[in-house]
């Protein structure tokens, strides 16, 4: 077992490079880009799972890290990336409703709001401190999630921030409660098949309707299978 | 080789076709035998994720009714696409997958005690749902697929984050091992923080008030409902908006042993009131059908959750009975919209000329259904209207009044479609009449049935269930 001081160090460091991301997916243009800080935040996320697991022996944030890895960092951006050659699209360079800049600087705002509501909450569950920074960062990549979604304009772009709203859905379970490991396994398969059939929806938005239903058309074979 | 194939892709039609009815069929008779052996609550698995009670079995009975005469429906509604080339022949086989795929997922969904369980369930609903969307070839529907997609999974995360907490709270309650089945949070809701407990249900309600169409998550939904096939258009307004509405049920079912429950009625009650006035509102310019009657689904999903919110024993009888009322002429009406559409080639009232003439059982079916749908007396709707209003009218007389002036609105929007599609006059070139299949004809006389008894005769068989729902949910008078 790691001594517990480095251990809370280490996550809240993972937890400054984990907001990093978040803003780099604010304003990065190119999708390659994007990809790869969806990747990076996945991973620095279940290093947050395997430094907790080191600390507190839990298996159920073992096989959550394991399986964070296996599904974001790889599956999951490899769909992207599949998706992102078939439609020919290599940036998205525009934004709606408010610039890179303000929506950093409202993602700041949101992180202080959620700090302030959750100091009102949370301590009638736990006063570890810890647990409450886990909480505000989860909820925090939620909202920052949501931003992304609603001011970017390509589906593509959109996808991952609801990627990223849900990075901030397993962080807030690794630190408030862990659910069962089967529910947490069955969450990530329909989150894949989500991703899958958004990709396609993306894809077909932007090609020939005979293009697009070859893809669904495979896609559901996988299904079957 | 285009006939081949069409005949090839209608054949297969055909067998798909029966082997759903069959596969609902079989369900539904199975529904018949669980509610007429009383045999409840009955627990499976060792960690009790599954179960089945009455209101579980009474919700699969609505959904399993509907399957059977979606899928009769379909037969014809199928072909129909096939021959103008709406669908593939090569999607076929993907439509009739995805249609069983998801009848099965909302059987598990209903039958479901463990509330994460449930939520990875109505998330697959929703792909499902999402794929049958845009089986039609028309670029309007991927969008209208995304849109629903992303607008229901965005706010079903927030529900996730609402389970967690709900989790944590029960772990820290019980000193060690959180639950998220509802039999033992029924159990334990006494012992829960009411606070913490108000914060966990309104994010868990935004997640399933999106996927039940509640202002203002209701965004995805006219379009979904509009650009589907018919057959699914039944299927997401008869079937999937009554699963987010059965979440938010037992929800506050848990909720109602706490003090929290004032607090949570009220949400209830502004919320439902607020999508009866958008939807009213919305109604009134409207000139394609079938968005017309997605609106109506708005409407009456906040009137149940107006009833859900008041809370006592009467007003959730009445909700449950309305839920049943609600599916079926919602059925007939987007049957009767579907051979419409298959006849005029659209949604749109002006396009309707002589609709009475070329098309007497959809005509009237629609006519039936409007009448049927704003609570007409001899309907079903009016018998669940009348009693949730006076539970409405004791909780607070000027909420009565509001919710009867929006259900005026209501009324006056369909009778403006109703005598404006129907006085559509023929001037012009002869309208080849489109023969709608006996399988059509068939779900459309069974479901009008269906309404025209459940109107006048309420089986004494349906009211004990109805009440031992009551009693199951804790709301005991």
């Amino acid at each position: 077992m790691i001594p517990t001081t480095f251990s809370e160090d280490l996550i809240k460091i993972l937890f400054v490079l984990v907001l990093g991301t978040a803003a780099l997916l604010i304003f990065r243009r190119t999708l390659k880009a994007l990809f790869t800080i969806y990747a990076v935040q996945s991973l620095l996320i279940a290093l947050i799972a395997l430094v907790l697991f080191a600390k507190e022996r839990s298996v159920v944030l073992l096989f959550v890290a394991l399986l964070t890895i296996a599904t974001k960092v790889f599956l999951i951006p490899r769909v992207l990336r599949r998706i992102q050659k078939s439609m020919h699209l290599r940036r998205d360079l525009e934004f709606r409703y408010l610039t890179p800049t303000s929506s950093v600087a409202v993602s700041t705002g949101l992180i202080f709001l959620v700090y302030n509501t959750f100091d009102r909450f949370l301590s009638e569950i736990s006063n570890d401190r810890l647990f409450f920074f886990g909480a505000v960062i989860g909820i925090s990549l939620c909202l920052i999630g949501m931003l992304v979604i609603s001011t970017r304009k390509t589906m593509i772009t959109k996808i991952l921030g609801y990627l990223t709203m849900e990075n901030g859905v397993l962080l807030f379970s690794i630190f408030i409660a862990e659910l069962p490991f089967i529910i947490e396994l069955l969450i990530i398969l329909d989150l894949v098949m989500l991703i899958v059939l958004a990709t396609i929806l993306a894809f077909g938005v932007d090609s020939t309707i005979e293009e697009f239903h070859q893809k669904l058309n495979s896609f559901t074979l996988w299904f079957k299978e | 080789m285009m006939l081949a194939r069409l005949n090839s892709a209608t054949s297969r039609n055909s067998l798909y076709n029966w082997l759903s009815i069959t596969h609902a069929g079989i369900y539904l008779i199975l529904t018949f035998i669980l509610l007429g052996s009383g045999r409840f609550p009955a627990y499976f698995l060792s960690n009790q994720y599954f179960f089945v009670d009455s209101l579980g079995a009474y919700e699969v009975l609505i959904s399993s009714t509907i399957f059977v005469l979606a899928a009769l429906y379909a037969r014809g509604y199928v072909d129909g696409l096939l021959h103008h080339g709406e669908i593939d022949a090569g999607e076929i086989q993907l439509f009739y997958i995805a249609l069983n795929s998801l009848f099965v997922t909302v059987v598990y969904a209903f039958f479901s005690n463990n509330m994460a369980l449930f939520w990875i369930l109505l998330e697959i609903t929703t792909l499902l749902s999402a794929i049958l969307i845009v089986t039609l070839n028309a670029k309007e529907n991927i969008t209208a697929a995304l849109k629903y997609l992303f607008t229901a999974s965005t706010a079903m995360l927030f529900s996730i984050i609402g389970l967690i907490i709900l989790f944590a709270i029960t772990k820290g309650a019980n000193g060690g091992s959180g639950t998220l089945n509802w039999n033992l949070l029924m159990e334990q809701a006494n012992g829960l923080s009411p606070s913490l407990l108000t914060l966990a249900f309104i994010l868990i309600f935004i997640g399933f008030a999106a996927k039940a169409g509640i202002v203002p998550f209701h965004t995805w939904l006219p379009q979904a409902h509009a650009k589907a096939p018919s057959v699914i258009s039944v299927l997401l307004s008869a079937v999937l908006l009554n699963i987010g509405i059965y979440g938010i049920l037992r929800m506050y079912a848990v909720v109602h042993q706490t003090s929290a429950v004032h607090s949570i009625s009220v949400l209830l009650i502004a919320f439902g009131i607020l999508s009866i006035e958008i939807a009213a509102f919305s109604m009134l310019p409207r000139s394609n059908i079938k968005k017309l009657i997605a609106f109506s689904s708005i409407e009456h999903m906040g009137f149940i959750l107006v009833g859900i919110g008041i809370g006592t024993p009467l007003a959730i009888f009445w909700v449950m009975f309305h839920t049943l009322a609600h599916a079926l002429v919602k059925t007939l009406l987007f049957f009767s919209a579907g051979i419409l559409h298959q006849q005029y080639r659209g949604n749109k009232f002006e396009k309707m000329e002589d609709a009475l003439l070329l098309q007497p059982l959809a005509s009237w079916g629609f006519i039936i259904g409007s009448l049927a749908v704003i609570g007409t007396p001899l309907f079903p709707i009016f018998l669940s209207k009348l009693f949730i209003l006076e539970q409405l009218g004791s909780y607070s007389l000027p909420l009565l009044f509001l919710v009867l002036a929006l259900f005026l609105l209501v009324a006056a929007a369909f009778a403006t479609i109703l005598i404006r599609t129907f006085s559509q006059k023929n001037g012009h070139e002869k309208i080849v009449r489109y023969k709608a299949s006996w399988s059509m004809k068939l779900s459309m006389t069974l479901v009008l049935a269906a309404i025209l008894t459940l109107g006048v005769y309420f089986p004494s068989g349906l009211s004990d269930i109805l009440n031992s729902i009551v009693a199951n949910l804790g709301f005991r008078g």
